[in-house]
């Protein structure tokens, strides 16, 4: 008991803060260390550079979707709205969602993809490990071939010129860049959950990556999905139309349209 | 005395404790951003953040032209059929609803090619800015998909056999160095089916059909 009376209840607090401390000044310095590795004179500027760029597509983009309606509103205001721009603007709309412009809302499934938290043995390749552009292709071809009428992965809508590229450990769709986890939402039929998990090709995948690798692959039935419109270009460079009877009302006022 | 520096010392340990805290949180919980890419990624990807943004600025200056002229045409009173009617040609080329023509390249495949390995030579043309791309006449817009084993691939539910084309509208030398440079997709190919056979050809003029699909989802509607 006297004992106990000659160590002050500071110097016990100040003791348990000072172990405290130590705990966490070596895993700072833990957590630090696969970081420091890449730490090279040209990496600051860089990491700076796609930041700034990455803010400058987000601008972009809201840009873009703030003209996009305001085109479509008055498009759709023509004056005495005549059958031919009715007509018009009926088919442009079709096209648009088509061409993956319109954000759609609708039934569907989530896929959600994220790195393996299994250990890497000695003679494993880490990147086996982790969700890669060929895994998120592969999903995005399955659900295709299950009857998705849209796909989106975070956030990006994949459209006929959307490449899924690998970049480091992480993912470039339509250019933008994407980490994990990655969502892969399909709008489409009811039955599109239970065609996915019937597909010989999807089974095959979920087997390899998810019990070969511990892949996360988790799948989602909400009561509706929300679909992005794709926020780019549609201008084409190199392609010019060809007449088609298909193209455009067959009442056109005069000549040949586009060009 | 001793007592009030006791309290400082526990003062400014607590505050250090804090602080660290909060730097240990943070960084566990910051996602996995840029801090994880060697230069290389980050230049692979400051490049592709800088072609996007490019497209985008075209993409918001055509937008601006479009609306002012629509505006203008307005308050003339005029309906705007030619520009809605160019909006509607611009729209539909790219989803693939009307025919394309342009150059590009021809890539011509022979041997049990899987639908996979068709699908990664489609993935590396996109890559390289493909606009509109064919397998065996069939133009690939969203939803079409090469499937089937070696010897057995189908596109759309058509079997490719074991010579095909496939065709993409672009710059021909960007895809052509896109899909033939060392290590590439197609010397990638050669290594896992030896058997097949690809030859790609810059071409001047290609022509690409329409898709045969609506495109219009039957089972969503337009968010508002």
């Amino acid at each position: 008991m006297a004992r106990l009376r000659a160590i002050p209840s500071w110097q016990i607090t100040l003791g348990v803060a000072l172990l405290a401390l130590g705990f966490l000044i070596a895993a700072q310095l833990a957590s630090e260390g696969p970081r420091v590795r890449y730490t090279t004179q040209e990496r600051t500027p860089l990491v700076e550079t796609a930041n700034e760029l990455q803010s400058q597509q987000d601008e972009l983009k809201n840009t873009i979707l703030q003209l996009r309606a305001q085109i479509q509103a008055v498009e759709g205001q023509g004056p005495g709205s005549a059958d031919l721009v009715r007509q018009l603007n009926a088919e442009l709309q079709d096209a648009r969602i088509a061409a993956g412009l319109i954000a759609l809302t609708g039934p569907g499934i989530v896929l959600q993809l994220e790195d393996s938290k299994a250990p890497v043995p000695p003679d494993g390749n880490q990147s086996d490990y982790l969700v890669g552009s060929r895994d998120i292709r592969t999903v995005v071809e399955q659900l295709w071939g299950a009857g998705a009428e849209a796909i989106a992965v975070n956030g990006e809508r994949i459209t006929p010129t959307s490449a899924i590229i690998d970049v480091g450990s992480s993912l470039l769709v339509n250019s933008a860049y994407l980490t994990p986890p990655y969502q892969v939402t399909a709008l489409g039929p009811p039955a599109l959950y239970d065609e996915l998990g019937a597909s010989p090709g999807f089974v095959d995948f979920v087997r390899a990556r998810s019990e070969g690798y511990g892949i996360r692959v988790s799948l989602a039935e909400p009561d509706s999905v929300d679909m992005p419109a794709f926020v780019g270009t549609v201008t084409l460079r190199y392609s010019r139309p060809l007449a088609s009877p298909s193209a455009g009302p067959s009442t056109a006022p005069s000549g040949t349209p586009g060009g | 005395m001793h007592r009030r520096s006791s309290q400082l010392t526990i003062a400014a340990v607590a505050a250090i404790l804090g602080v660290l805290v909060v730097i240990q949180l943070r960084s566990q919980a910051g996602p996995t951003g840029l801090a994880q890419l060697s230069s290389q990624d980050l230049t692979v990807l400051v490049a592709n953040l800088n072609a996007r943004n490019d497209q985008l600025r075209r993409e918001t200056s055509l937008l601006q032209a479009e609306l002012t002229t629509l505006q203008t045409n307005r308050s003339r009173g005029d309906a705007s059929v030619d520009e809605i009617t160019a909006d509607l040609h611009r729209v539909r080329a790219y989803a693939g609803l009307d025919p394309v023509g342009g150059p590009g390249v021809a890539i011509s495949i022979r041997g049990a090619i899987d639908g996979a390995g068709v699908e990664v030579l489609i993935n590396e043309l996109r890559n390289a800015g493909a606009e509109a791309i064919s397998v065996g006449g069939v133009r690939v817009v969203t939803g079409v998909v090469i499937t089937g084993a070696p010897g057995t691939s189908k596109v759309d539910g058509v079997a490719l056999g074991v010579a095909f084309d496939l065709d993409a509208i672009g710059a021909p030398d960007k895809l052509t160095g896109s899909l033939t440079r060392s290590g590439g997709v197609i010397a990638q190919l050669a290594a896992t089916q030896p058997d097949v056979e690809v030859t790609v050809t810059p071409m001047d003029r290609l022509e690409l059909p329409a898709t045969t699909r609506s495109l219009v989802p039957a089972h969503g509607r337009p968010r508002l």
